[in-house]
């Protein structure tokens, strides 16, 4: 089964992109150490309580959730805020805040040597045990995350773009199979409609050409559109694709085998699947197939004339059956 | 065939007809019939009104007027130019070659002027005159539509005019758990039918008075009229509120409508000596300024217009800056309260919003003639856009300080901490909390009864407390929220506004209560203190169990609604005489009082009885009100068992009437008077700070670590550069 990072947890509009270029006052609450330093003792070989009242002493702060400032070389809020229950419910979780961060960031106010520390999350991922066994290695991602638009464009918007610039490592976590669809795109489309707000001004949104483009924005991930088709048993690649190099071939999802689109269907519960999915999952998949309808009103009528049909047959034979019994009665 | 046969010739065109005639004779009944006859059923007056200051001038007149008024707007123009030059004499001179030059003499006509001159206008008579050109005016709502309405009806139907409204929206919720008019049964609510113990009257029996003052300074037995009452500051100029726009059908007569103060609001040059009160031959109103000059001079709204009346209710009287209290009238002079309503007042000298030169209504954005005051209200209720969010947020952002080594600290707090809590230090000295009405001491100077002012306090903790507030209120005016815990303990209505710990207030209570007693030697001193500061020892204790059970049962979903912050809120409280036959858990019915009775012989039951006699009172005792309102008036006051219509006068003698002090402290939102930089932390986070962080519902291991943040030891050190705080 394919293994996909999909995240939940998006800090705050226009975060992730305040993120990346906050520079050197940034009081960085939101940053994983570049390589782990070797004095960082490991998340095991800490006990769990001084882990908790170590992540307690930074949430002490950290968690009001209007903890930010406006920074003042473009004016965009840095959120700074880290929901305690998204955190601990996150893949980080059971880090304490110094596994990634300078433990001297638990002075306030923050030693400035630290301010302009930058983190990130392949080299300790790597690092892992397991980082072998994965489907889905980190540097596979890097591989793929150095050929994304974020990363090629020249644009100065994207300059310094980052894990972090759409992943909250505080409130990271895998989406699960089961979850709603429509939750997770709405979740999904919401890290990227945070920078591309454009998107949402019906002036500017380079998507008219789609028919009905936010019936779209509601059922599918921006990312099914925006990167490339991967074949290694992967859902979705880090490479995220220019608008000119996107699909923009309807049949790739609207078919019966609609292989972009089959990476979110994914995440439908195997329950879902069990309980009425056969008929829509083998015939429909849920999707609108071009040809087919998905509309609730022309599949009852259809199926009112199916049951229609059947009365009449079935009011026919009962005719022919009366009939030949009568004429039986007659001729006895 | 005559047309009168013709039109009975069939049974249909017989029924046609008779239909018709049905339904011109209920339009004459309702437009003839109906108004004189609410007028005699409610007691109230109206007539043709006319004004002194309406004048016409010649055209000789009206051109030299105009001279003085270009001139006028010339040198304020050049005195802007040169506000921060040098010494007077060469300022003077600096103005006066400004004033004769072309850029600065170019457009200075105000554009009234011409308006006027051409259309012939030599005399202001009201709206009358305004209508000729503005009968009807564009309006942009928020969401970017632009509508046209009807100028008079716009407000006519504004709260400024009728001060009620019964439009869905409320954020008051009665003590029986309702939203106020969230339901079938619609009633009128707003300063008009709510008697309130700041003013010590309401609207129907207080709109105008002359009083007959005694000051000292003048030889014996000369009085001087002096004028009071709440139609001051209301724009209705007639002889009574809009009483007319309480009921679901009929409307303000006309003349009542040509009595609108138009100019109050929108001229730039109002003469306020004018706003005083004068007796005609139907009864007492209050005079406005209908001349040409205040006319001639409309321009945008300012700051400075609003704060004709409202610098009343938030500077007060006696603020120092205070325009329209400085003229006061030229005869019948206002009498000057002293003791703020709120005391944060709105002045360059005091908020620093006012001293940006932003306006009021940049903030309270007015849609037509309907002005916003936000998506919070505790107190008054009614509220023209109810929808419409007037909140710091909105410029602000949610991440505001950007000055402060600790700006991210700072906007930390905004999660539980509204701006007024940390940007409002304190309020006026004068400001007012707990007044007694009952007792009224004698002022000389003014040579009037007052009431007796018994604490006056503007610091944190004794003039305002800190409560949780999601926006929600009661109709006694207390703020409603909870602490984000979802705290059981927090109980404002039990513990912070219903009674007063602070042994320093306590004993100037006292000191007040025996100073009291040399000229009232029945009060009994500890009583006094006790019922003052402890207002709930006045309820028999199965009231109190009820008191309990229903904020309990009827107030907690409303306090845990939302999201809420702290906020600061005045304290008020008054002693006044209660209708005991409609007394419940949160307190009786309050009684009025006559201005003129209560000011001109201290006699306070007797200006009870007075104004208790007046008709709309006495309505207010009957059957049809009964029903039309007051049951439900009551339900949302915490009684249940309806209104009783037991009228408290007989014989001129007032039955079951008692003084008493409110049940509770009423809270009313402070919002001005910001200060650009706020409180420091340890005002709050030291043992003795002004929050009483376990009243407010957080646990005793929470309110330890907020009364002892380490950090702020060596913030306040100013050793903000060594690392303050270490885990390890």
């Amino acid at each position: 089964m394919g293994w996909i990072l999909l995240f939940s947890g998006m800090a705050g509009t226009g975060t992730a992109c305040a993120e990346t270029d906050v520079g050197p006052s940034q009081a960085s609450a939101s940053q994983a150490a570049e390589t782990p330093s070797a004095e960082t003792p490991s998340a095991e070989t800490r006990s769990a309580e001084s882990r908790s009242s170590e992540n307690r002493n930074c949430l002490r702060c950290h968690q009001m959730a209007t903890l930010a400032y406006r920074n003042p070389e473009n004016g965009e809020i840095v959120d700074l805020a880290i929901a305690p229950q998204a955190l601990s419910h996150s893949v980080h979780g059971e880090l304490a805040c110094s596994d990634c961060h300078d433990s001297d960031f638990g002075q306030y106010p923050h030693p400035e040597r630290l301010k302009g520390e930058t983190l990130a999350c392949v080299g300790c991922h790597e690092e892992h045990d397991d980082a072998a066994e994965r489907v889905y290695r980190f540097k596979t991602i890097d591989e793929e995350f150095k050929h994304s638009i974020h990363v090629t464009s020249d644009a100065p918007e994207v300059a310094g773009f980052s894990c972090h610039s759409c992943h909250d490592p505080h409130a990271f976590r895998n989406s699960e199979i089961g979850e709603e669809i429509a939750q997770i795109v709405r979740q999904d489309n919401g890290i990227c409609l945070s920078c591309h707000a454009e998107i949402q001004d019906p002036l500017r949104d380079p998507h008219t050409w789609l028919p009905k483009p936010e019936k779209h924005r509601e059922a599918v991930r921006c990312l099914d559109c925006h990167t490339p088709l991967s074949e290694d048993g992967q859902a979705v690649s880090h490479r995220i694709l220019a608008g000119k190099d996107s699909n923009r071939d309807c049949v790739k999802c609207h078919s019966k085998a609609p292989q972009l689109l089959n990476r979110l269907y994914q995440y439908r519960s195997e329950t879902d699947l069990a309980n009425k999915g056969w008929i829509s999952k083998a015939v429909f998949n849920e999707a609108y197939v071009v040809g087919m309808s998905r509309s609730p009103l022309i599949d009852r009528s259809a199926l009112a004339i199916i049951a229609i049909t059947l009365l009449g047959l079935g009011a026919h034979g009962y005719g022919r059956y009366r009939a030949y019994r009568r004429s039986k009665e007659n001729r006895t | 065939m005559n047309p009168l046969q013709n039109l009975l010739s069939t049974p249909t065109k017989r029924r046609v007809l008779i239909a018709a005639l049905a339904l011109l004779t209920l339009t004459l009944a309702y437009k003839l019939v109906y108004p004189p006859v609410f007028d005699a059923y409610v007691g109230k007056t109206n007539a043709q009104l006319t004004y002194e200051s309406s004048k016409p001038l010649t055209n000789a007149e009206f051109e030299g007027l105009a001279q003085d008024l270009t001139k006028e707007a010339r040198y304020r123009t050049a005195a802007a130019i040169v506000e921060s030059d040098q010494d007077a004499f060469a300022r003077q001179v600096k103005i006066e070659m400004l004033m004769g030059t072309d850029s600065v003499v170019r457009d200075a006509e105000p554009p009234h002027i011409k308006y006027f001159r051409d259309a012939g206008i030599r005399r202001y008579e009201g709206p009358k005159t305004c209508l000729t050109c503005h009968a009807a005016i564009k309006i942009d709502h928020p969401d970017g539509s632009v509508s046209t309405v009807n100028t008079l009806d716009d407000i006519v139907n504004s709260v400024h005019f009728k001060f009620q409204s019964e439009s869905g929206g409320f954020s008051t919720y009665g003590y029986d758990g309702r939203r106020v008019n969230s339901g079938p049964h619609k009633i009128p609510v707003g300063k008009i039918d709510r008697a309130c113990g700041i003013p010590g009257s309401f609207t129907w029996t207080g709109w105008a008075a002359l009083i007959e003052a005694s000051p000292e300074h003048a030889a014996a037995g000369v009085t001087q009229l002096r004028s009071e009452g709440c139609g001051q500051c209301h724009i209705g100029g007639n002889y009574q509120p809009a009483t007319e726009k309480m009921m679901p059908i009929g409307d303000v007569p006309a003349e009542a409508k040509e009595g609108i103060d138009c100019l109050i609001c929108h001229s730039t040059n109002y003469d306020m000596n004018q706003r005083v009160v004068i007796k005609d031959e139907h009864g007492l109103r209050w005079d406005q300024d209908r001349s040409l000059r205040a006319a001639l001079t409309v321009g945008p709204i300012r700051s400075e217009n609003c704060l004709r009346c409202h610098q009343h209710n938030m500077g007060g009287d006696a603020y120092a800056h205070n325009a329209a209290a400085q003229a006061s009238g030229y005869k019948h002079q206002r009498i000057l309260h002293r003791g703020a309503k709120r005391g944060n007042p709105f002045s360059p000298q005091d908020d620093a919003h006012a001293a940006a030169g932003l306006q009021c209504t940049d903030c309270h954005r007015p849609q037509g003639h309907k002005i916003p005051r936000g998506r919070k209200g505790v107190d008054l209720v009614a509220n023209d856009l109810p929808g419409q969010e007037v909140s710091c947020e909105s410029c602000h952002s949610r991440a505001p300080h950007n000055n402060s080594e600790h700006k991210v600290l700072l906007n930390g707090h905004i999660e539980r901490l509204a701006c007024e809590t940390c940007h409002i230090e304190k309020l006026e000295s004068d400001n007012v909390v707990l007044r007694d009405w009952v007792h009224p001491t004698w002022n000389a100077e003014e040579g009037i009864w007052e009431p007796t002012d018994v604490y006056r306090s503007g610091a944190p903790g004794k003039g305002f407390t800190f409560l949780w507030f999601n926006g929600n209120g009661t109709f006694l005016a207390n703020a409603l929220g909870n602490n984000p815990n979802g705290s059981e303990v927090y109980n404002p209505l039990m513990q912070q506004v219903a009674r007063i710990d602070d042994p320093e207030i306590i004993a100037a209570v006292r000191a007040k209560a025996v100073e009291l007693k040399q000229q009232y030697p029945d009060i009994d001193v500890e009583t006094y203190v006790r019922t003052a500061t402890d207002p709930l020892s006045q309820l028999p204790p199965a009231l109190l169990a009820k008191r309990e059970a229903m904020i309990q049962e009827n107030l907690r979903g409303a306090m845990n609604q939302g999201e809420s912050r702290l906020y600061p809120f005045k304290l008020f409280n008054a002693m006044m005489f209660e209708d005991m036959s409609n007394q419940g858990p949160f307190g009786a019915m309050i009684l009025p009082f006559d201005y003129k009775t209560y000011y001109e012989t201290g006699d306070s039951k007797a200006a009870v009885v007075k104004a208790v006699q007046d008709p709309i009172v006495q309505r207010m005792y009957q059957e049809p009100f009964k029903l039309y309102m007051m049951d439900e008036f009551m339900s949302y006051f915490g009684i249940t068992s309806g209104w009783k219509t037991i009228y408290p006068v007989v014989d001129g003698k007032l039955v079951n009437v008692e003084p008493h002090w409110m049940r509770q402290m009423g809270t009313l939102m402070v919002n001005h008077g910001i200060q650009g930089k706020g409180r420091e932390c340890k005002d709050c986070h030291s043992p003795n700070g002004i929050m009483d962080f376990a009243m407010l519902g957080y646990t005793p291991e929470r309110v330890a670590e907020l009364q002892n943040v380490d950090v702020v030891e060596h913030l306040a050190a100013g050793n903000t550069d060594t690392p303050a705080v270490s885990q390890k």
